[in-house]
């Protein structure tokens, strides 16, 4: 109240800029930064790998518990440009480490839940439209399926086996981001089937095929997109999970494994903030993004919610 | 009871089973898949510990009987499938003649005293927040600084856990770095004893609640905006009732439905990630269980452990969908 | 005529503005009218006339970001807009009582009726015992027809004319001295329609508060208030007693308001040019057929077996009648194949719809469409409104290349009285409810099908174009030889546009006959009923009583009123 008193031509500003955002939803600004915050990490990565000496990354290729530049460890070491983020405690420099550790993260996140939303649309649409028994049996299945945690089976499963590729764990994770898409898209779909824009491309004699992908296909995309990046959160929540744990991939590094590393050195106590704080950075710079992303679609597909912020 | 619908109550038994069966199926197959032999193991952990063992034949035979490895497959499983609905997942092989199920029994009240309270808190504050992010009377300030408060929501528990560690225990030394109470305290009814194990509990807690309040206020923001459009909060509105109550009974008490079975659908999620807060703060419970034995490669007791945690989670969401009737009265009439 | 010292609302110079991205809008314009004490004024006008925002004015309950930007509002002494947040709290309810809507999902959900009315008289009665709630609660109830059992309800339990009542109960359960009643009885059928608001204007009287009823429904209108205020884009055009405005408007408006109400007996809002041919069929079968067509849902039977023949030589339109649950959206999906019958067999052109080959299947599509209720779901919000004309135009072959289809959606566009430039390329959101449903009609006109389906065409569009779009049908049959099945609960409309009605209650088909007989002259109690609680723009007409449950409607036989050539309904 009292701000529209003072400053009501800015007020208006925002108002009209408010009521231009209602018109074009995906131009949302949480949108945009979180797009960009990703790309800023897939940068990262590939400019890294152009520019900065990769071989960095084996252990005992610089001195060990290096700061960053402009800091000091314990043992009064300043940091060097030669490894401008510092070093971990076997000798390995840190930048090198993000460089090739931040892009796995993002590469399981998203190979996980393209598989899972693959999954997810196939048997959400076949429960939906097929209905009966299969419907049931899919039902059935994704209820039981969501409520175990993906992280238990995965420790079963990598304890058993050992080492594991990137790849191989993706397709582990995707085993269990398929749920909350098949029951999503299984209940837009039914939804949708009583809808009057279905009934009328039945009754112009349009095929399943038709109704699926044109019709109901491009109204359900922001909620599609929406639950990819949830799972993609999802995803890497699990990968860096298991790597914290000390199973994850053991020849490549990871942000995770690095942090697994960091603990059980006792980087805490030693004070080596930097050893496990950038790979934590990173990942929250990561989330960060994935949420912005997530509320920017939120307000793509409800609009009521860009009436609010 | 009687007033829970008899399909309602059937289809979500039959859930409760399949999850249950199916997670020990997993946790039985997984295992059965690898190369590794658990008897093999062992041996070698008794080669370590005595420098030499003279007849290992014999012995890995022993072994593989007492494991009960022995046997065709088909018996190993129905054997397994009884003794997990017995709460029997054998011996550990760590620590060779303790049954995995008294491990258990040991860390189970930690995990479980840890997680109802940090699960109650952030239920809570979150979806309070949420609400509070959505209502017209929400001061200013509290409508800037909840959504700044959301960043630390999309931090995984770990990633807070040694951010709260850094900060409260190895740079202030407000509260302990690790374990769930202090050394020098003996376990049992002592108010020594309770306050150690809250000071212990606290950080660990906090991390889980910062981390996951804010998955509540934003599943809450959208619901409230949704039942703000409703017609019966303008109607609400129109019978010129308080604000507040219009709030907590005509929007909070709507908006929290579909929140509740939110509950039920991400209380495994939520669990799994308390286990690694366990682990990063050498808690006591669960989640240290399953470290150790994955550094052992000690698989009774990761399946055991696997086991449980799956188990409660199941049952968690049971109770939830059971209680579910009574708080949503449409509930008890349509079934789906 | 109006005392000042009984006025309880006057509103001077009152203007309402809201913000859009196209600038500022001004919803009411300098309105000016006042109500006395025990009057009921209706505020008669189409949706976006502002009669609405007007009423919520009146409580500052305005939807943001629209605020009243000039004039007074007086509410018997007190200056509304000089109050404060908690001051108009205060007022709410106990000086001035909204009966919303939307009384179908006004109520919360998940508490009882009780505890609703009884937070109401909390919030301005502090510490009123449980003893006395209850009382008053009851008292409320009982006083709008409710038993008092209905207190410990939930609202999905009620129907909604029993919702509509509870909201009733609650408008007037602290007496206050004016109640805006939006719209109240816009969700419930014609005799629900009717009770209700007769409860409404008892309960009125005896309280004696000041009314504003809203609305566009002038027979409603008529039927049951005193004054009516006329509005038009948001300015007040006529303002007058009742029975002045209806025997001798002034404005154009309120004339166009008036003859819109279709009326039994009345002048038809039709006039046909010329009789067309049925399209010429390859089959010597009837077009449709029902052999013993039954639908039971669980343990609720939607419709008894029917048989019926159309035979479709020469087009017609056979109404089908009833009010909700009758059984009549069951009959129409059943013919459109959505719906497979319990029992019986739907035959088109003696193919059985059950057992149709794929070929034949589209054959059937193309040859029996449909018009849906609500035109807005009937439009992919993804696509530009021309998708739904285009794509069913080339599935079925019928297109000869771009252009041809282009010209065939401009030609019915036209034909359907809309500007093709104007209205193709635009998204559904981006037109108004009647553009659409003649759309719909438009894409029907382009398929040239054999028989089209119209499920309550107009009972989602505004009062004064239900007459056109309903002559736009009456043009498909007309001008284009369509056979129609035309699914209503208004007979008023059946009566003037149908060459056969059959009346449905409770599944079962009670009365049936040429609409000169069965609405004209009435013989059975249902239909008796339906047609004496239509609401009539005259006054002098009684608004009948009773309701359908009575032992009389439930237990007369069907009654046959003659038959017509070319429909044979088999008597049962």
């Amino acid at each position: 109240m009292a701000e529209t008193l003072q400053t009501p031509t800015r007020a208006e500003k925002r108002q009209a800029r408010r009521l231009r955002r209602f018109d074009n939803p995906w131009l949302n600004p949480k949108l945009i930064w979180g797009v960009a915050l990703l790309l800023g990490i897939l940068l990262l990565g590939l400019i890294g790998r152009m520019l900065w000496n990769l071989d960095l990354v084996f252990t005992g290729s610089a001195t060990l518990k290096l700061p960053p530049v402009g800091f000091e460890n314990l043992r009064k070491q300043e940091g060097v440009w030669d490894f401008p983020l510092g070093t971990d405690g076997s000798g390995r420099d840190m930048l090198a480490l993000i460089i090739i550790g931040a892009p796995n993260s993002l590469f399981v996140g998203l190979l996980a839940s393209l598989i899972g939303m693959s999954t997810g649309i196939v048997l959400g649409f076949t429960a939906g439209f097929v209905g009966g028994r299969t419907d049931d049996v899919i039902r059935v299945l994704s209820d039981v399926m969501i409520t175990i945690p993906p992280l238990l089976i995965l420790v079963v499963f990598q304890a058993s086996f050992g080492d594991v590729s990137l790849t191989m764990m993706a397709l582990l994770i995707a085993g269990f981001v398929w749920q909350s898409p098949t029951r999503l898209i299984r209940a837009q779909v039914l939804s949708m089937k009583q809808s009057g824009y279905v009934q009328m491309a039945r009754l112009s004699g349009a095929s399943t095929g038709h109704i699926m992908f044109r019709e109901m296909m491009p109204n359900l995309v922001p909620y599609l997109f929406g639950s990819f990046i949830a799972n993609v959160t999802t995803s890497i929540v699990t990968a860096v999970g298991l790597e914290v744990l000390g199973l994850g991939p053991q020849r490549i590094p990871t942000l995770g494994r690095t942090i697994y590393e960091a603990i059980n050195a006792g980087a805490l106590i030693q004070n080596l903030w930097w050893w496990w704080g950038i790979p934590t950075l990173l990942l929250a710079v990561m989330f960060v993004g994935l949420l912005l992303i997530n509320l920017g679609l939120d307000e793509v597909s409800n609009p009521r919610l860009r009436k609010l912020s | 009871m009687s007033r829970i619908p008899r399909d309602y109550l059937i289809n979500r038994l039959v859930t409760l089973v399949l999850t249950v069966l199916i997670a020990a199926t997993l946790i039985w197959i997984i295992p059965r898949l690898s190369p590794v032999d658990p008897a093999e193991i062992a041996l070698g952990r008794m080669a370590a510990g005595a420098g030499a063992v003279e007849n290992a034949g014999e012995i890995l035979e022993t072994l593989r009987a007492q494991m009960g490895i022995d046997q065709p497959l088909i018996v190993q499983y129905f054997k397994y499938i009884k003794g997990v609905l017995l709460f029997d997942f054998g011996l550990s092989t760590a620590a060779f003649p303790t049954p995995v199920s008294a491990l258990i029994a040991n860390a189970l009240p930690w995990t479980l005293g840890l997680m109802l309270i940090s699960l109650i808190i952030t239920f809570i504050i979150g979806n309070l927040l949420g609400a509070l992010m959505v209502w017209e009377k929400t001061p200013r300030l509290w409508k800037v600084a909840i959504p700044a408060a959301m960043v630390f929501t999309s931090i995984p528990p770990i990633l807070s856990g040694l951010l709260l560690m850094w900060i409260f225990a190895a740079t202030l030394g407000w509260f302990p770095l690790t374990g769930a109470y202090g050394l020098t305290v003996e376990p049992g009814w002592s108010w020594d004893f309770a306050t150690s194990v809250l000071h212990h509990g606290f950080l660990p807690a906090l991390s889980i609640v910062v981390v996951t309040f804010g998955f509540w206020a934003l599943g809450m923001r959208g619901l409230m905006i949704s039942v703000q459009g409703e017609d019966y909060t303008t109607l609400a509105k129109a019978k010129g009732l308080k604000p507040r109550y219009i709030l907590y009974k005509y929007m909070i008490r709507n908006a929290i439905l579909p929140q509740i079975t939110a509950f039920a659908l991400k209380i495994g999620l939520l669990i799994a990630g308390q286990v690694l807060v366990e682990r990063i703060f050498a808690y006591n419970g669960m989640g240290k269980l399953l470290y150790d034995a994955i550094l052992d490669q000690d698989f009774p007791v990761i399946q055991g452990v696997s086991y449980v945690i799956i188990l409660m989670t199941a049952l968690s969401v049971f109770i939830v969908d059971l209680i579910y009737p009574f708080i949503d009265p449409r509930v008890r009439h349509e079934v789906a | 005529m109006l005392d000042d010292t009984e006025t309880v609302l006057t509103l001077t110079d009152l203007c309402i503005e809201f913000p859009t991205p196209r600038g500022l809008v001004q919803a009411v314009k300098d309105l000016n009218l006042s109500i006395a004490r025990g009057r009921r004024v209706g505020f008669i006008g189409e949706s976006g006339s502002g009669k609405t925002t007007t009423a919520l004015s009146v409580m500052q309950m305005l939807a943001k970001p629209g605020r009243v930007s000039g004039g007074q509002i007086d509410l018997g002494g007190t200056d509304v807009l000089a109050q404060g947040e908690e001051e108009m709290r205060r007022l709410r309810l106990s000086r001035v009582a909204y009966i919303p809507q939307g009384a179908m999902n006004s109520l919360n959900p998940i508490m009882r009726i009780e505890p609703q009315l009884w937070d109401a008289i909390l919030a301005h009665e502090p510490g009123v015992s449980r003893p006395d709630l209850k009382a008053r609660s009851d008292a409320a109830l009982v006083s709008v027809g409710l038993p008092v059992h209905a207190g410990r309800l939930y609202p999905h339990e009620l129907s909604g004319g029993m919702k509509q009542r509870v909201c009733i109960a609650l408008g007037i359960i602290l007496t206050p001295e004016l109640i805006i009643a939006d719209e109240p009885t816009s969700a419930l059928d014609v005799v629900t329609q009717r009770q209700v608001m007769q409860t409404l204007k008892e309960i009125q009287e005896k309280i004696g508060s000041g009314l504003i009823l809203i609305g566009h429904d002038m027979g409603l209108m008529a039927q049951s208030v005193d004054e009516l205020a006329v509005l038009k884009d948001g300015e007040l055009v006529e303002h007058g007693s009742v029975a002045q405005i209806i025997t001798a408007p002034e404005h154009p408006y309120t004339r166009d308001l008036i003859s819109s109400v279709p009326v039994v007996g009345g002048a038809s809002f039709l006039n046909p040019e010329r009789r067309a041919e049925a399209p010429k069929r390859d089959s010597s079968e009837p077009l449709l057929r029902f052999e013993g067509v039954s639908k039971v849902y669980g343990d609720v039977t939607a419709l008894r077996p029917l048989s019926f023949t159309l035979e479709g030589e020469v087009p017609q339109i056979i109404s089908i009648v009833g009010q909700s649950g009758s059984g009549k959206s069951t009959m129409g999906s059943i013919m459109l194949g959505f719906n497979p019958p319990t029992t019986g067999r739907v035959l088109f052109e003696g193919q059985d719809l059950a057992t149709m080959s794929a070929a034949a299947s589209l054959d059937f599509r193309k040859n029996v469409q449909a018009v849906f209720q609500d035109p807005y779901a009937c439009f992919n919000p993804f696509y530009r409104v021309n998708h739904a004309l285009k794509f069913p135009f080339k599935r079925f072959g019928l297109s000869e290349g771009e252009a041809h289809t282009q010209k065939a959606m401009e030609e019915a566009c036209v034909a359907v009285g809309l500007d093709p430039d104007l209205v193709l390329t635009r998204y559904p959101h981006q037109l108004s409810g009647g553009q659409r449903q003649r759309l719909i009609v438009a894409r029907a006109l382009m398929l040239s099908p054999k028989l089209l389906i119209a499920d309550e065409p107009v009972s989602m569009v505004d009062a004064s174009l239900r007459a056109t779009i309903l002559a736009n049908i009456y043009d498909l049959k007309d001008k284009h030889g369509i056979s129609i099945l035309y699914i209503t609960h208004d007979l008023a409309t059946a009566y003037h546009v149908s060459d056969y009605v059959m009346v449905l209650y409770k599944g079962q088909v009670v009365e049936a006959g040429p609409p000169k007989s069965v609405i004209g002259d009435p013989q059975h109690p249902y239909t008796q009923l339906l047609i004496a609680s239509i609401p009539w723009p005259d006054l002098n007409r009684p608004w009948g009583e009773g309701g359908a449950e009575d032992p009389g409607v439930q237990e007369a036989p069907t009654i046959h009123r003659g038959d017509v050539a070319g429909f044979d309904l088999v008597k049962g």
